[in-house]
């Protein structure tokens, strides 16, 4: 029997590896991956909470919202990525100072 | 009578908006503006005359016509301060209507030929139209206040007139001595205006009548003075400065720089006759002031010494200019002893045959042409013999002699003897009128001589200078210039302003003819003005003002017949003696002048301090100008002016500027170190706070990404322990 500690397990180390390489990482386009796997994370932990404590469909819903929005962000985050590359031809994050005072 | 604003209002209007048109277009039409100014003279001489045979017709029922607006009303609960403006015309008005409008129209005509090569042609006629403009504005005046502004507007156009010919030396002087002359006495004529606003809060003519009528101005004291004396006195000043009375005669003689033409119509028909006018339209405030002794002392000295002034002079223009200072005396004398209507008489005589002198005095000044100085001539020791070269010019200029000098069935005598009967009267009732009584017939005898002596001069003998007199062209029939001076002449007899010798005149009353001087001018009585009603101003016919009874001192009507009989003795006497003295002086200047029997030489060295005095005017120019100017005026004026530069300005002035410059630098302190510190201060820390902020935001994203962290990190650490 697979135990809810193993899920929020699975789930913190989902979210410390996204956070690692939100922080880590200077490529844009890794640094949305790192932001898919705490997403991920976090909809694990709504699955997880929602078959282990009250047993109804809550935190389904709220995990398929959630990989909505992850589409959505992935979307709108690529979409920025390449604007970016088109002017600057680089994605790297450092690069990315033009709203710096 | 009905008169609407349509019968009035033109008379004023044509002449002003003839200058108002003028003043634009005269530089580049400069025809036209001569021909629109006289146009509109002639315009308002026909409107003056209908109003005057209006008049003239129906005398019996001796209308005022008394119509007003009004000009602003600032009452305030039951303080009344309102002031009307308007028209007043009665017969007087009416007379000078139509005397300063003919006078003018042909003095206009006869300044086209004068002033027809001058390099400022036009200019002469925008002055002239406003001028005109203004003494009939001032003529038909209801009330004082306008009286006044019109007044000054005179002493402007004046003042222009006088110095028109603003390169010629002494002309500016001239000019601005006489508005300052006039100035001394219109700020009396003010002081008065105030006085008798104080007492009846008006001043129109009518108010001031119904007011003395109703004895207001008894019992009220200023100065140790009734109030109606006061004020008669202040008004009278007005007159004196501008009818160039002793002691303010200085500035007339001077006023003879200008044109003659402007001569003629300012300083001698018109301008100089407002005053005259004035005090006759005041004359019961005068009579009630008791003031018409000092009047007539003044009025005869003025006519004498302007007389004998007027014997030593060799200037033309300056004969003229000092008779016409002694002609206004015997004005004034006429208001002195209370003869009403021989002095108005007199002014209205005077008016036309000086106007006629005058156009005659530059008939022959513009011919004599020097050509050795390009200047025209002025001096009689130059002329002589003129009278076969202008011989036009010498029979208007003798008609006004004639009339001047007093000689019977010319009108001088007619308006001259009548005040001098009258002054005589007044000497037999009570003997101190006896000075002015024999001042004005002293005066009348050297008016005769004086003005004889410019006749002789001029036009009689042998051409003194000889080159002149060739180069004079012979006088040639030129209409603008003879025409007035004919037409003017003719006005100089006595009938037109006198009856016939059996006493018949022109105008009817019941069957009987009358002389129309006596019967229309009337001195107002007061009493008759009580029940005043004002008439609005208004664009329709209105019924016709109130009338009233004739007066009580003309000798013709309602006096008890002995008295009337002593009157007419009295006039008769003083007929026959000013018929002796005319004529004695006319035949002195004949034997001094005309047969050469008697040397002028030997007067003037047997009286030799006597003549210098004459010949610098009494020193009174000098007496002006060294003690009244030098030694009070200008001492008065260095005190206040010291008081101003060395007290005030030096202590008070300058020490509010060291208070000022201390309050200034503690003030100066106080806000750099405290206001401008307290504010840098705020500035500085804020930006020493934020050197340190600034190091955080780096700009780095994932910089922020750990910061969010390291917060939330710390908030669930909080919220757990």
């Amino acid at each position: 029997m697979v135990s809810l500690s193993s899920y929020l397990f699975i789930s913190f180390a989902l979210f410390v590896s996204g956070l690692a390489v939100m922080i880590a990482r200077k490529n844009i386009i890794a640094i949305l991956l790192g932001i898919e796997l705490i997403l991920n994370s976090a909809a694990l932990n709504f699955a997880a909470y929602t078959r282990f404590v009250n047993q109804n469909l809550d935190g389904h819903l709220m995990s398929l919202f959630i990989i909505v929005i992850a589409a959505a962000e992935a979307a709108v985050g690529l979409a920025i990525v390449i604007r970016f590359f088109q002017i600057k031809e680089t994605i790297h994050i450092d690069d990315a100072t033009q709203l710096q005072a | 009578m009905d008169y609407t604003i349509w019968n009035v209002a033109p008379i004023v209007l044509l002449p002003f908006f003839a200058f108002a048109i003028n003043a634009f277009i005269v530089k580049r039409f400069t025809s036209l503006a001569v021909f629109i100014s006289c146009g509109s003279i002639l315009g308002s001489f026909f409107f003056a005359a209908k109003i005057f045979f209006d008049f003239l017709n129906k005398f019996s029922e001796n209308y005022y016509i008394h119509k007003t607006f009004t000009w602003f009303d600032l009452s305030y609960g039951d303080m009344p301060f309102k002031m009307d403006m308007g028209i007043y015309i009665d017969s007087m008005t009416a007379t000078m209507l139509f005397m300063v409008t003919g006078v003018a129209f042909l003095i206009h005509i006869f300044s086209t030929y004068y002033m027809h090569d001058d390099k400022r042609y036009g200019r002469f006629f925008v002055y002239m139209s406003l001028f005109t403009s203004a003494m009939l504005a001032l003529v038909l005046s209801e009330n004082l206040i306008s009286v006044f502004i019109f007044w000054e507007l005179m002493g402007f156009c004046s003042y222009s007139l006088i110095g028109f010919y603003y390169e010629k030396e002494g002309a500016g002087n001239a000019s601005m001595k006489a508005f300052m002359t006039t100035r001394v006495g219109d700020v009396f004529f003010l002081f008065g205006i105030i006085a008798i606003w104080s007492v009846i809060g008006s001043v129109s003519f009518v108010d001031i009548y119904a007011a003395l009528g109703a004895g207001k101005f008894d019992g009220l004291f200023a100065l140790g003075m009734p109030l109606a004396t006061l004020a008669a006195i202040c008004v009278f000043l007005g007159t004196v400065g501008k009818s160039a009375q002793f002691p303010l005669q200085v500035w007339l003689p001077d006023a003879m720089f200008g044109p003659t033409p402007c001569s003629a119509l300012i300083h001698a028909a018109t301008m100089v006759a407002a005053g005259v006018y004035l005090s006759l339209r005041c004359y019961p405030l005068m009579e009630a002031g008791q003031i018409t002794y000092a009047i007539s002392v003044i009025g005869g000295i003025t006519a004498f010494g302007a007389a004998t002034i007027a014997l030593v002079q060799t200037d033309i223009k300056a004969v003229l200019a000092y008779s016409t200072i002694s002609q206004l005396g015997y004005m004034v004398l006429g208001v002195g002893v209370g003869s009403y209507n021989a002095a108005f008489m007199h002014l209205i005589t005077h008016a036309v045959f000086k106007a006629c002198l005058f156009l005659s005095a530059g008939s022959v000044i513009h011919s004599l042409h020097d050509h050795h100085t390009h200047a025209h001539v002025q001096e009689m020791p130059r002329m002589g013999g003129l009278r076969h070269k202008m011989p036009f010019t010498f029979f208007a200029m003798l008609c006004c002699t004639l009339a001047i000098a007093g000689i019977p069935f010319f009108s001088g005598f007619v308006s001259k003897d009548r005040i001098l009967g009258d002054a005589l009267l007044m000497a037999f009732a009570d003997k101190w009128y006896w000075i002015p009584t024999l001042l004005g017939f002293a005066g009348a005898f050297l008016t005769a001589f004086y003005m004889f002596r410019m006749m002789f001069l001029t036009f009689f003998g042998e051409p003194r200078d000889k080159e002149l007199y060739e180069h004079t062209k012979k006088e040639t029939l030129s209409w603008n210039r003879n025409v007035p001076l004919l037409i003017l002449s003719l006005f100089t007899l006595g009938v037109f302003y006198a009856g016939s010798l059996t006493g018949q005149g022109f105008v009817k009353v019941a069957g009987e003819k009358y002389e129309w001087f006596k019967t229309l001018i009337v001195k107002p009585d007061v009493t008759q003005f009580a029940t005043r009603v004002s008439q609005p101003f208004s664009f329709k016919p209105t019924p016709s003002g109130l009338t009233f009874e004739k007066s009580k001192y003309d000798s013709s009507y309602g006096l008890p017949e002995e008295e009337a009989h002593h009157i007419h003795h009295v006039h008769h006497i003083g007929a026959l003696v000013s018929i002796v003295i005319a004529f004695g002086g006319v035949f002195v200047a004949m034997m001094m002048y005309l047969w050469r029997k008697w040397n002028p030489g030997f007067w003037v060295n047997t009286f030799s301090r006597w003549y210098r005095a004459l010949q610098n005017k009494y020193y009174m120019d000098d007496f002006y100008l060294k003690v009244v100017i030098q030694k009070g005026l200008l001492k008065i004026n260095n005190t206040l002016a010291y008081i101003d530069m060395g007290l005030y300005d030096r202590y008070v002035v300058d020490g509010m500027e060291f208070v000022n410059r201390v309050m200034f630098t503690i003030s100066k302190n106080f806000d750099d170190a405290i206001v401008d510190g307290g504010v840098d201060f705020t500035g500085k820390s804020v930006k020493a706070f934020n050197v340190i902020l600034r190091t955080i935001q780096s700009g780095k994203i994932q910089v922020y990404f750990i910061m969010i962290v390291l917060v939330l990190t710390g908030y669930i650490l909080k919220l757990s322990l």
